[in-house]
């Protein structure tokens, strides 16, 4: 029990930390733009910002929520699927060497671009956004993967092996458990991206989300909701950043070992 | 070893196999169902509309290029600049650490109706944006190289009497180059998508306009030729700083 408590005060502290440089720095923003007397179309006060969230905020949570759930499809999908073709590849060199080259040239293609064609494909859905979101994810996953299962240590296959492991067993007990650090850094910048399909997605006439709200904002001029929004988004990809982070210092956690 | 490398390896016959593969079963599903063009054109009428309108897909790419490039090195600057610039004095970085954090949790693009606003529709919107993309994930790379030296090898010169720029010149700044590289290799696919994106929210020219254009009008051919352009600008670029990278980050 002192060990786990142990665990927690290093945790909680880093998160006061942050929390602290949150605030240090909204307050710095605020006496900035009062001293220097910037043009609020430049930057607004950010209490100017705060007040206009609080005021009518319902478009704000709505639009949070639906990229959200357009985020976690996209990110959910691709990580699957990018764990998938890393085992693939990793197995069969052939698919991997006629493959592989394919996903390179697809990552070089503008996602947005894109975006016109899926949501020409599947209709104006949550579905359209979260491939665009899914379409950023899954390279990253597919090489680190790989990555990470190359790296195993070739003698720890042939001792488990030898103990008559079977291949999914040798996947589930050995490869995967030892490529997660890899994987883990693969999944940081996912969820990175997957917010950045999910938000460019709905710029193709949604009519919910943050891409949304970002557009509305820019064609009124409207700075203070473009900054609202932005705020909005970076909370978004700040609390699902934390998210995976925590979810990576607890599931690999002997990673400091290394 | 000359001759050995005129050869293509078997790692790209199969590349080239798997491509091959691809575009044939496109043609032929495109063909073969008689898929709508607003659904999936073949790849041969693709090639045909880039043959038709090559001066005005050139043109496009011409210009997306140039932003791209330029938001590049400007970026590749401010990133390392910046890098450098904490690393030499501490005190400023747990300052600028945090605040970049922060600023790079917001997805890039979420930037771009801002950037828009504040440098207009031309080419300067689309240059900072990138230079925002390129910077950020230079800077982080620098700064990881730059704190990837082994502290004996400080503790060593400092024995002799070397001093923060000495170290910084002689010690960090090599081993800083290649992770710095790396981050300027991954930057530059990075660089035309972000260039793209911002333009088809506003521009005056470039693919994004073209592509954005294309879409208005359901010139769906358009659009894929559109996107192989740039596809292939964005392979291209690559290629070339990939080249220089190799050449002259030996000592990776």
């Amino acid at each position: 029990m002192s060990t786990a408590a142990a665990s927690i005060r290093p945790a909680a502290l880093t998160v006061l930390r942050g929390a602290a440089a949150i605030v240090l720095m909204g307050l710095a923003w605020e006496a900035i733009v009062l001293l220097f007397s910037v043009n609020p179309y430049y930057l607004p006060r950010l209490s100017v910002i705060l007040t206009s969230i609080t005021t009518v905020p319902d478009a704000y949570i709505a639009g949070f929520m639906r990229t959200l759930s357009e985020t976690l499809l996209g990110f959910t999908f691709g990580v699957v699927v990018g764990v998938f073709n890393g085992v693939m590849f990793h197995r069969s060199r052939l698919l991997k060497e006629l493959i592989f080259p394919i996903f390179i040239i697809s990552q070089t293609i503008p996602v947005i671009a894109f975006g016109a064609v899926v949501v020409l494909w599947f209709g104006n859905t949550i579905l359209a956004k979260a491939l665009i979101a899914f379409y950023l994810t899954f390279f990253p996953v597919t090489v680190n993967t790989l990555n990470g299962l190359e790296a195993v240590d070739p003698r720890q296959v042939d001792l488990l092996r030898s103990f008559g492991a079977s291949r999914m067993k040798l996947l589930f007990q050995l490869q995967l458990p030892a490529a997660l650090p890899q994987i883990f850094v693969a999944l940081r910048l996912a969820c990175t991206l997957s917010l950045l399909g999910a938000i460019a997605g709905e710029w193709f006439g949604d009519t919910v989300g943050l891409g949304v709200l970002l557009l509305q904002a820019m064609y009124n001029e409207n700075v203070v909701a473009l900054w609202a929004t932005i705020l909005v988004s970076g909370l978004l990809g700040t609390s699902f950043y934390g998210l995976v982070a925590w979810a990576e210092h607890k599931i690999v956690f002997w990673k400091a070992e290394l | 070893m000359n001759l050995r490398s005129l050869i293509p390896s078997r790692a790209t016959r199969r590349a080239a196999l798997g491509l091959f593969g691809l575009v044939a079963l496109w043609e032929l599903a495109a063909r073969g169902l008689e898929l709508p063009a607003y659904v999936l054109p073949s790849v041969s009428s693709i090639l045909q509309a880039i043959a038709d309108q090559r001066v005005m897909l050139f043109a496009a790419a011409r210009i997306t290029l140039m932003e791209a490039v330029f938001g590049f090195f400007l970026g590749t600057l401010v990133g390392v600049a910046l890098a450098v610039v904490l690393t030499m004095v501490p005190s400023i970085r747990k300052l600028a650490l945090p605040t970049a954090t922060a600023l790079n949790s917001v997805p890039v693009v979420a930037y771009a109706p801002l950037i828009l606003l504040w440098f207009g529709i031309g080419p300067e919107s689309k240059i900072v944006m990138v230079s925002l993309a390129v910077g950020f994930t230079v800077f982080l790379h620098a700064l990881a190289g730059l704190d990837r030296v082994d502290q004996r090898a400080i503790d060593l010169m400092r024995s002799f009497g070397a001093d923060r720029a000495a170290i910084l010149w002689r010690l960090r700044i090599p081993a800083a180059i290649p992770l710095t590289a790396a981050g300027m290799r991954v930057s530059t696919v990075r660089a035309m998508i972000v260039a793209i994106v911002t333009e088809m929210l506003g521009a005056t020219g470039g693919l994004g306009w073209t592509i954005y254009q294309a879409v208005l009008q359901i010139d769906f051919v358009q659009v894929w030729s559109a996107i192989f352009v740039a596809s292939a600008a964005s392979l291209i670029f690559f290629s070339i700083v990939n080249t220089l990278e190799k050449r002259y980050v030996f000592w990776k």
